[in-house]
């Protein structure tokens, strides 16, 4: 199980919540934090960086995926205060981190339209 | 409490304590005073040593715990009056229905 | 764990995934729930359903969140849309933005749902206080307006009653509140029969109705008293009755009322809780105070209640100035009070008596820093002996014809002369005389002239010679008042007799009394002003009748009527 990527906790919280609106909360993550990271690489200004940063980073938590969140909230801070040393370096992580959430939610996404 | 009330051990004497202004504010305080006691007292003494101000509403009320505590049988005293206050109650002579000292 | 609030809730945020999740939490907790994606669409969202609370996302495209809770806050006016705002703790700027905009609250992601449910609470809690408070602020402004419409009615009505008086006499100036009538604040003025000039300066206890409500009977009694010639005293214990009668135990009525007598030159004073009216001479200095000297009207039971008057010599040109409390109790922005002292200099300083209503004014105003709006002041200026207006008496029921031949006998005896005087009512029964009825001042003012000589100098035996100079005035009537309140013996007889002439009627007047009676020739022997003011009002009575002579020593007044 993907334990350091995501918080249980949080996850079966969602699960409850949700109740039958679960799949479409997922779907909504997976299509939205796409556009979230390519938002991300295309920031021109450290300005723009830090709210792309921002953005994610409240989605993330809010699915659980604590470790990108963390990570977001590094980009942010860092895009505040240029120059910008070890930016590349960050969203690289930011994007493997990610890889590794998508991985876990597909996988839900799958279990629950399966049945 | 701005309305205090002591009763003596044998229940003869009531007396009410007034705080700070003695007006239409402490008509409902006033009057639970003497009207919520078991016996009716031989003697009230109302002390207005603490009292700064005292209006017509005050007068007013005096007189209803005259009424109350016998009318023209009554033994009701104020007392410790300052020089203001007696100089109110003086003008409206109500020296003729009460012991003021 | 959801509590069935049931509130409309509208969540605003950007983000598709936050938006989703908090939308299902907060449906969840029983509410329902409209959804905005940024600052325009909640704003316009919020037009359109006005739900009763928001969570908004600070940081959204569009309009920004605080933009948006600006314009949300301003829509919803007085009532309370409580804002809670959704952001991240560690940004303590966009906090400070937050409350600025109007934010009442934030709420962080990871969204918690326990936490958001008791915030919704406690908001709601909020909203509903201040609904409250709205409700109670329109129920309070609706039964004040109600209040005032019905104050506005008493005054009208308390005006057509007090309209009969005579404040507007050329010699009264006077000064009255606007409020008077709410403050418990009486000022009224009516002549005698004989054309004295009588006025009460009165203070209710409390304010608003209670206080107009104890004001019309007692006005009415004065007026219908005062017009049908009744004595001070009598006046005075028929209000102190009303008032004690109709008037709750803790209400009552200060009051200073005064008997002007052009005739007599004299003015009869009764006090009882008023603050000093003061006399004052034609150059305006003090020549005395009228001090309380009683309890308020409506205090005493009749049998207790004092109607003992003072009386003073007052010359033409001297003055009576009576206040309400309202002038010694104004006070600066330091909650000093004007007082009796600054009172007393204004009153030395005063040169001119024609300005010192203004200069008193004036004192007050510079001393409390604005006009007074709760004050009453009279200034009545005494005038010589006038002789008596024709009146029109109170309308009085009208008989079918009126008797013209008839006569009566009345003896007041003993005690009786203590209280009673009759000289109203006889005057009263000659009303029903049509060809008398223009006269009724005459012969009141003769009936009581020869009443009050037979009383005084005949039964009491008093010496009017007494009465030379202010210190004999004073010993004068208290001699009077103690002589009567210990006389057992004695009687006034008054004979009336009404007979038909071929045109008109003629009226006898006889007044009889048990003294010793008086050198009559001596007394007519003496100038005029030696009569009028200690002599017996022999030539007033001379003067206003068609026949007057005295007989039996002095004893016996015949006085004759024609009409």
């Amino acid at each position: 199980m993907a334990d350091m990527h995501i918080d249980h906790k949080v996850l079966s919280d969602l699960r409850e919540i949700m109740e039958d609106g679960y799949l479409q909360l997922v779907q909504t993550f997976l299509d939205d934090s796409e556009r979230r990271l390519g938002q991300l690489h295309a920031a021109r200004s450290a300005v723009e960086l830090g709210a792309a940063a921002h953005s994610f980073k409240g989605s993330s938590s809010n699915m659980g995926a604590v470790a990108l969140a963390t990570l977001c909230q590094e980009l942010e801070d860092k895009a505040r205060h240029p120059p910008l040393l070890g930016i590349e370096d960050l969203i690289n992580r930011i994007d493997l981190e990610f890889a590794e959430v998508q991985r876990f939610y597909r996988a839900e996404h799958h279990r629950i339209s399966a049945g | 409490m701005a309305v205090e009330t002591d009763v003596s051990q044998d229940g003869k004497k009531l007396t009410i304590k007034i705080k700070g202004r003695f007006d239409f504010g402490k008509h409902q305080a006033f009057r639970e005073a003497y009207e919520r006691q078991p016996r009716r007292p031989d003697a009230v003494i109302v002390d207005l040593q603490e009292v700064t101000y005292l209006d017509s509403s005050a007068l007013g009320m005096l007189l209803l715990l005259r009424d109350h505590a016998g009318g023209d049988e009554a033994d009701v005293r104020v007392v410790h009056a300052n020089c203001d206050v007696r100089k109110i109650l003086a003008i409206s002579n109500f020296d003729k229905l009460f012991d003021i000292s | 764990m959801a509590d069935e609030l049931g509130l409309t809730v509208l969540v605003a945020e950007d983000g598709a995934v936050d938006r989703l999740l908090l939308a299902q939490i907060v449906r969840r907790q029983g509410h329902e729930v409209f959804t905005a994606e940024n600052g325009q669409q909640a704003v316009d969202v919020f037009k359109a359903r006005r739900p009763e609370l928001v969570l908004l996302d600070a940081l959204m495209p569009v309009m920004d969140g605080f933009e948006a809770a600006r314009q949300i806050k301003a829509l919803a006016g007085e009532t309370l849309v409580p804002i809670i705002f959704l952001t991240a703790l560690n940004e303590e700027q966009a906090l400070v933005r937050c409350l600025e905009a109007g934010g009442d609250d934030f709420l962080a992601k990871p969204y918690s749902a326990v936490i958001l449910a008791a915030k919704i609470r406690a908001m709601d809690r909020l909203r509903r206080l201040q609904a409250t408070v709205l409700d109670q602020r329109d129920q309070i402004a609706r039964h004040h307006h109600h209040l005032l419409n019905e104050q506005r009615v008493a005054k009208a009505v308390f005006d057509k009653v007090t309209h009969s008086g005579c404040l507007d006499a050329p010699n009264i100036r006077f000064l009255q509140s606007p409020y008077a009538l709410f403050n418990g604040d009486l000022m009224l003025a009516a002549l005698t029969p004989s054309g004295d000039m009588r006025v009460l300066l009165g203070d209710f206890t409390g304010h608003g109705l209670p206080a107009a409500v104890g004001a019309m009977p007692l006005a009415e009694v004065f007026y219908g008293m005062t017009a049908k010639g009744y004595g001070m005293a009598q006046v005075l214990r028929e209000m102190n009755a009303k008032l004690k009668r109709i008037l709750p135990g803790d209400m009552f009525c200060c009051a200073l009322l005064v008997n002007l007598s052009m005739q007599r030159g004299a003015v009869e004073v009764w006090n009882g809780g008023m603050p000093d009216g003061f006399l004052l001479s034609t150059g305006g200095k003090v020549l005395s105070a009228l001090s309380s000297r009683h309890l308020p009207l409506g205090v005493l039971v009749a049998e207790q209640f004092d109607d003992q008057t003072e009386v003073w010599p007052l010359a033409p040109g001297e003055r009576l100035l009576l206040m309400s409390d309202g002038v010694l109790e104004t006070a600066d922005d330091q909650e000093r009070l004007f007082g009796e002292q600054r009172l007393r200099a204004v009153l030395a300083d005063n040169r001119n008596p024609a300005l010192l209503f203004d200069e008193l004014l004036d004192a007050l105003q510079r001393f409390g820093g604005r006009a007074r709006d709760d004050v009453s002041l009279c200034d009545i200026r005494m005038l010589g002996a006038q002789l008596p207006q024709p009146m029109a008496m109170l309308p009085q029921d009208l008989g079918r014809c009126s008797a013209m031949d008839w006569s009566l006998s009345f003896d007041v005896r003993g005690e009786s002369l203590r209280r009673f005087n009759p000289v109203p009512y006889l005057v009263q029964l000659l009303q029903e005389i049509h060809g008398l009825r223009s006269s009724a001042g005459t012969l009141y003012s003769v009936l009581s002239e020869l009443y009050s000589n037979a009383l005084e100098h005949g039964v009491l035996g008093l010496d009017s010679r007494l009465k030379c100079d202010a210190p004999g005035f004073a010993d004068y009537y208290q001699e009077r008042a103690r002589r009567l309140q210990v006389i057992e013996e004695g009687y006034v007889r008054i004979n009336l007799a009404v007979e038909p002439l071929a045109a008109g009627g003629r009226l006898k007047v006889e007044v009889r009394d048990s003294g010793e009676g008086f050198d009559v020739q001596q007394v007519l022997a003496q100038p005029l002003p030696e009569q009028g003011l200690s002599g017996r009002g022999m030539a007033l009575v001379r003067r206003l009748s068609t026949v007057a002579r005295w007989t039996e020593g002095g004893r016996c007044a015949h006085v004759e009527f024609i009409w």
